[in-house]
């Protein structure tokens, strides 16, 4: 074989590896609304920036005939390339190989761009589409995604990961998603389970269909497994592109930051006219946070869970800051075990990423209820508690209405070491409120009153006058300033640029054991 | 469709059950007569005329979107009747819980299929308020 048979040789082997599972599964592919393997990191991917890993990686297998069933590439493509110029390294499972099942070699080329992308500090993405674990390989399979957990857990809060379902993840293979930190899910093609419909049926003889057990719109909006949901592949791969613009590469640099285009200095005279004249009246916080942050752009984190807090990204003069604000509009924004758990894994990525934490509180306190204290209301309202008082990047909480009781601790409050708490004249800082509150209080005078029911209205008012202001809170220095909300955006800037150099030492620990 | 013979005061009575999911034909609920077995005299009302039919106003139509109470609480106005167009974010009822007056939304575009309370009942989290087609 002369030089060029060499060369031609190589081209014609590179030619079948593009391939994949041939025209055939390709075309199936497309016809159920997928991109392939390939497709996928071209749409995520800068033109031509994409480089492949472990092109001609191939099955050892030889069990049941594994050896006739080998493609090159072993159903994944893995590889590293540039999102807007930046560097991500990817994994993405090829179905039409082998059904993307895992096998060793397959598993292998996965942990070969994670070990990459920690050592560079660079995102990780993994899109998943895969059958599961390849039987053929028994343990050897099991093996491989023994050694991708692994690396999910140690890259955890070192470099971002990112997990896209788009096509089954089912089984053991959930557990890599799960572990990383955000789950993109796209409506009718991605599922996950851990037991499929078939299993569940012969054990419980419940009937439930793959979408409505683990399709998107379930882990969006019931299980709360799942972060971003989009109609199709299209879509979300531009929201993908869209999250990486607000993450640091690692935990060691800084978030990036895009030249602002909103003033600074914008006064914002509608913010005060957001909030009710009645404080039992709902709005909408979005109003908010919108008129707060950069050009109104906030990228908001699992939309369609616990709607009752609001997670997200936005910008502040042109730097990534996270924000954690509680939703009157729904269930009146108390906090419960969901929006406790949702809360606190979002404070908890910032505080790895080096990304400031602001929270709007509103918060009448949290759901009273049987069905919650036996849900754990305590162990996971616990959760945010502990994220907000273990996070060390600055954080800066704008009190606009309600802070009562405990849940007035847990929102990010100065006792938990919140470095700027700012308050609106509009917020009620109080241990209870005043209905509940003057009925225990002046419960005999209410009692001996010749008209109890104008007693106890009257008493109502005295506590209101008296607590359900933030005077009494600032007094004691729990709040740093009351503001006025027209100019909570400048506050809000000017204490960001205060605190860029914030550092905090803690006790030298391995980790704490933040109650699960 | 799932049989059971239940006994009332010495009568037996042969009862038929079965189960409504979504989208599935609407309850039906059907008793025989005591089975001749049972010859007591007079027996107390037996619970079948309750349950065979239901109140009208807890009814709600199979098939139709489920609206649910999010917390436990008042309700304080009902926007809507029985039959009334509605559109996706309407407000259909305002619950008063948490010291605040929440607003329930349509979920979607439809028409009120029932509505299951009534103004000043309190509800529990779950209980139906009411139901779109």
């Amino acid at each position: 074989m002369d030089k060029v048979d060499k060369i031609s040789l190589l081209h014609e082997k590179l030619a079948q590896v593009e391939q994949g599972g041939g025209a055939e599964r390709i075309a199936k592919q497309h016809n159920s609304g997928k991109m392939t393997a390939r497709e996928r990191i071209e749409a995520l991917f800068d033109e031509n920036s994409f480089v492949e890993t472990d092109t001609f990686v191939e099955t050892r297998s030889i069990d049941f005939d594994m050896q006739k069933k080998k493609v090159a590439g072993d159903g994944v493509v893995t590889g590293y390339g540039s999102i807007d110029g930046r560097l991500v390294f990817v994994s993405s499972q090829d179905f039409t190989v082998i059904g993307g099942s895992l096998g060793e070699m397959h598993a292998a080329k996965i942990t070969k761009v994670m070990d990459m992308a920690m050592k560079m500090g660079a995102p990780f993405i993994s899109i998943n589409d895969s059958g599961g674990a390849r039987i053929e390989e028994g343990i050897d399979a099991l093996k491989g995604f023994g050694d991708i957990f692994y690396r999910n857990t140690l890259a955890s809060g070192v470099i971002p990961q990112i997990s896209v379902i788009m096509g089954p993840c089912a089984g053991g293979a959930v557990y890599s998603p799960a572990i990383t930190d955000f789950i993109f899910m796209v409506d009718k093609t991605s599922q996950m389970f851990i037991t499929g419909p078939q299993v569940i049926k012969s054990v419980t003889g419940e009937d439930v269909t793959f979408e409505k057990l683990g399709g998107a719109e379930t882990h969006n909006s019931i299980s709360g497994v799942a972060h971003f949901r989009s109609s199709n592949e299209k879509e979300c791969i531009e929201q993908i592109k869209k999250l990486i613009s607000y993450l640091p590469d690692n935990n060691l640099s800084d978030v990036p930051v895009f030249a602002s285009q909103d003033d600074m200095n914008r006064i914002n005279d509608n913010l005060a006219n957001i909030i009710p004249e009645g404080s039992n009246k709902p709005y909408d916080m979005m109003d908010i946070i919108t008129s707060v942050v950069d050009n109104g752009d906030f990228f908001e984190i699992q939309k369609h869970f616990a709607q009752n807090i609001i997670v997200g990204f936005g910008r502040m003069n042109g730097a990534t800051v996270g924000i954690v604000a509680n939703q009157p509009k729904f269930s009146a924004g108390v906090l419960d075990v969901n929006s406790s758990d949702k809360a606190a894994r979002f404070v908890r990525f910032c505080d790895s990423f080096n990304i400031p934490v602001i929270t709007f509180t509103d918060v009448p306190g949290y759901l009273p209820g049987v069905g919650q204290e036996h849900s754990g209301v305590i162990r996971h309202g616990a959760k945010l508690l502990y994220a907000f008082s273990e996070a060390t990047v600055p954080k800066i909480n704008v009190i606009v209405r309600k802070a009562y009781g405990g849940a007035y601790i847990a929102m990010n409050s100065k006792h938990l070491g919140a470095d700027m708490v700012f308050a609106w004249p509009s917020a009620e800082i109080a241990v209870m409120g005043p209905d509940g509150a003057a009925n225990i209080i002046f419960k005999k005078d209410i009692a001996a009153a010749d008209d109890p029911v104008e007693a106890r209205s009257r008493l109502i008012e005295e506590y209101r006058d008296k607590f359900s202001n933030p005077y009494v809170a600032a007094s004691r220095g729990y709040v740093d300033d009351v503001i006025d909300p027209a100019t909570t955006r400048i506050r809000l800037i000017s204490a960001l640029e205060m605190l860029a150099s914030k550092r905090e030492n803690r006790p030298a620990k391995k980790h704490g054991n933040i109650p699960l | 469709m799932k049989k059971f013979l239940i006994k009332v005061n010495g009568n037996q009575y042969e009862v038929e059950v079965e189960e409504v999911r979504d989208g599935a034909s609407a309850p039906q609920v059907t008793f025989s007569a005591p089975a001749p077995a049972a010859a007591a005299p007079a027996p107390a009302p037996a619970p079948a005329p309750k349950a065979a039919a239901p109140k009208k106003d807890t009814a709600v139509p199979a098939g139709a979107v489920i609206i649910k109470a999010p917390m436990p609480g008042t309700i304080l106005n009902i926007h809507v009747n029985q039959g009334d167009t509605v559109k996706k974010g309407q407000v259909l009822l305002i619950l008063e819980a948490m010291k605040m007056e929440n607003e329930i939304l349509a979920p979607n575009d439809g028409t009120v299929a029932s509505v299951n309370v009534s103004k000043g009942s309190s509800v529990n989290v779950g209980e139906v308020l009411l139901s779109l087609n």
